[in-house]
């Protein structure tokens, strides 16, 4: 195969064997016995301890800079700022909710997954285990795998919920009465647009666990490999969480009418 | 088990540490000391070129993707779909750049400064250099920051004609509700080229975080390997808070007053 190809080869391969990862992740989740019950619950308090402080300011401060003040500046001059709670719901809650949920779980958590497992696997403890006939997946990924995905998940609804304050920071800010932010904010929302961010945010945080794990648990060459390894998931979780959420809300809206609706 | 309020005080510690750090750093570069070594920052450029431009740049394209999926469907849904372009050159521009550009920026080349740092403070090369007579901040740190104000602003430029692109792409002709020309007339008409400086600058003040952020990280590893992996998780955790304030007080700042809109007198 030429060189030039070969980047393209690599990517291929990580994919496959990502993919490989999830279905044995997933089999093993549901295939009795459960050993992971205490390392799952360690885990979830773990992500959630990392998490909150960074989630609520990195929601809060993008709610309020980019739909907040830029939809409120131009709404303001059309004389329409009622119309920032409809306004909103496309933002807070469809996309920048669990966009910035993965962005900040896979900064976060996800990077401290592949240190911990890098760093298990660098002093061989991974090897270990297996030879002591204890499965790696089984009792290292699975936990994180269902601790993210319910983590993340949950996080979405406090993401929203500080977006919606940061909406309700920039329409105080206007000296508007909020009664119009509500009305226009609860005509427009839908139970899809709910379920369908807190769906996706769940699968955002089964894709930062498996790339963080696969990366952690393959890391290699000493102290320059740890640090190589966070690098590469974190690039690879993002990417991966990005297009998948274009994907995403392309079938969403085609498949969902309701959505489009004039409210 | 870590506590429930370690994150924020471990973030209010090492703001307090980076900063001094970074003025440290900035300092070496307009003083003119890293011009000593001008061959090394640009070699850190061209490494930034090279290692990181094409994810930078799909990263870019993506989010180009979703502004314009989002803002063709809130047009539709609000009843003017040929105003699609006003959301795309808001979205493009002024907020989805800078925080798509923040983003993959801590997490590649930030992550990849610690990891680089990281691993020399651990195998000593640090200490040795030192031992040489070169000042590791300035070999290391300041070069770094210098290659990064080389290359990045022309990064951030070409990011801005793809994100551009991949709006089009996606209001004109994945979603389709408005013309070529009724899009771009709305698109170019909602944007000045002080927005554009506005955006760069914004762009420029998180990069020059996130580079000063992966050096300190780096630069204060310690406890082996595991420490640099630790280090590398820590530079993110603080990256994600930061280019978000950033990016908040930067549209606080700069169209906060005034929403720079061609609407009314």
């Amino acid at each position: 195969m030429s060189r030039g190809l070969l980047p393209v080869k690599n990517v291929f391969e990580e994919v496959g064997v990502m993919m490989i990862l999830t279905v044995k992740t997933l089999v093993s989740a549901v295939k009795p016995p459960y050993p992971y019950g205490e390392e799952l619950v360690w885990q979830f308090l773990f992500v959630l301890k990392l998490s909150w402080f960074p989630l609520v300011i990195s929601t809060f401060a993008l709610n309020f800079g980019a739909p907040g003040l830029q939809a409120a500046g131009i709404l303001s001059l059309i004389g329409g700022l009622d119309r920032l709670g409809g306004f909103f719901v496309v933002i807070a809650i469809r996309w920048i909710g669990p966009l910035v949920t993965a962005v900040v779980v896979a900064g976060v958590a996800g990077t401290a997954i592949t240190a911990d497992l890098g760093a298990r696997k660098i002093r061989e403890e991974l090897d270990a285990l297996q030879v002591l006939g204890v499965d790696p997946v089984k009792n290292l990924v699975v936990p994180r795998f269902l601790a993210l995905m319910v983590i993340t998940g949950l996080l979405d609804i406090f993401a929203i919920v500080m977006g919606l304050s940061a909406g309700i920071a920039a329409e105080l800010l206007y000296h508007q009465s909020l009664g119009g932010f509500f009305a226009t904010l609860f005509s427009n929302a839908t139970i899809t647009d709910l379920w369908s961010s807190v769906m996706v945010c769940t699968m955002f945080g089964a894709i930062v666990a498996v790339v963080c794990s696969y990366k952690g648990m393959s890391a290699s060459g000493g102290a320059a490999g740890v640090g190589r390894a966070v690098n590469q998931a974190v690039v690879i979780s993002l990417m991966a969480v990005f297009f998948f959420q274009f994907v995403v809300s392309s079938i969403l809206f085609a498949t969902n009418p309701e959505l489009q609706a004039v409210r | 088990m870590i506590g429930w309020l370690e994150v924020p005080r471990a973030w209010l510690d090492s703001f307090g540490e980076i900063a001094r750090f970074g003025v440290k750093v900035a300092g070496q570069v307009y003083s003119g000391r890293v011009f000593k070594f001008f061959g090394e920052s640009v070699r850190q450029a061209g490494i930034l070129i090279f290692g990181s431009a094409l994810i930078i740049w799909a990263f870019v394209f993506i989010l180009g993707l979703q502004c314009g999926l989002q803002g063709a469907y809130f047009n539709r849904s609000i009843g003017a779909p040929s105003l699609a372009g006003l959301f795309s050159a808001y979205c493009d521009l002024r907020e989805g750049l800078p925080y798509a550009f923040g983003y993959i920026l801590a997490a590649k080349v930030g992550t990849g400064i610690v990891a680089e740092i990281g691993a020399m403070r651990i195998s000593d090369e640090i200490d040795a250099l030192e031992v040489m007579g070169i000042q590791p901040i300035t070999f290391l740190c300041a070069t770094r920051l210098l290659g990064a104000w080389i290359a990045i602003p022309f990064l951030y430029l070409i990011g801005i004609g793809l994100i551009y692109a991949a709006s089009y792409f996606s209001v004109v002709v994945q979603v389709g509700d408005v013309s070529s020309g009724g899009y771009l007339l709305i698109f170019w008409m909602y944007q000045s080229p002080p927005d554009l400086i506005f955006s760069l600058i914004k762009g420029m003040v998180m990069a020059t975080v996130i580079v000063l952020v992966g050096c300190y990280y780096g630069y204060t590893a310690s406890g082996g390997p595991i420490g640099v992996g630790t280090a590398t998780a820590k530079s993110m955790v603080f990256n994600i808070v930061a280019v978000h304030i950033i990016g908040m007080l930067g549209t606080v700042v700069f169209w906060g007053a005034n929403p720079r809109a061609p609407i009314g007198g």
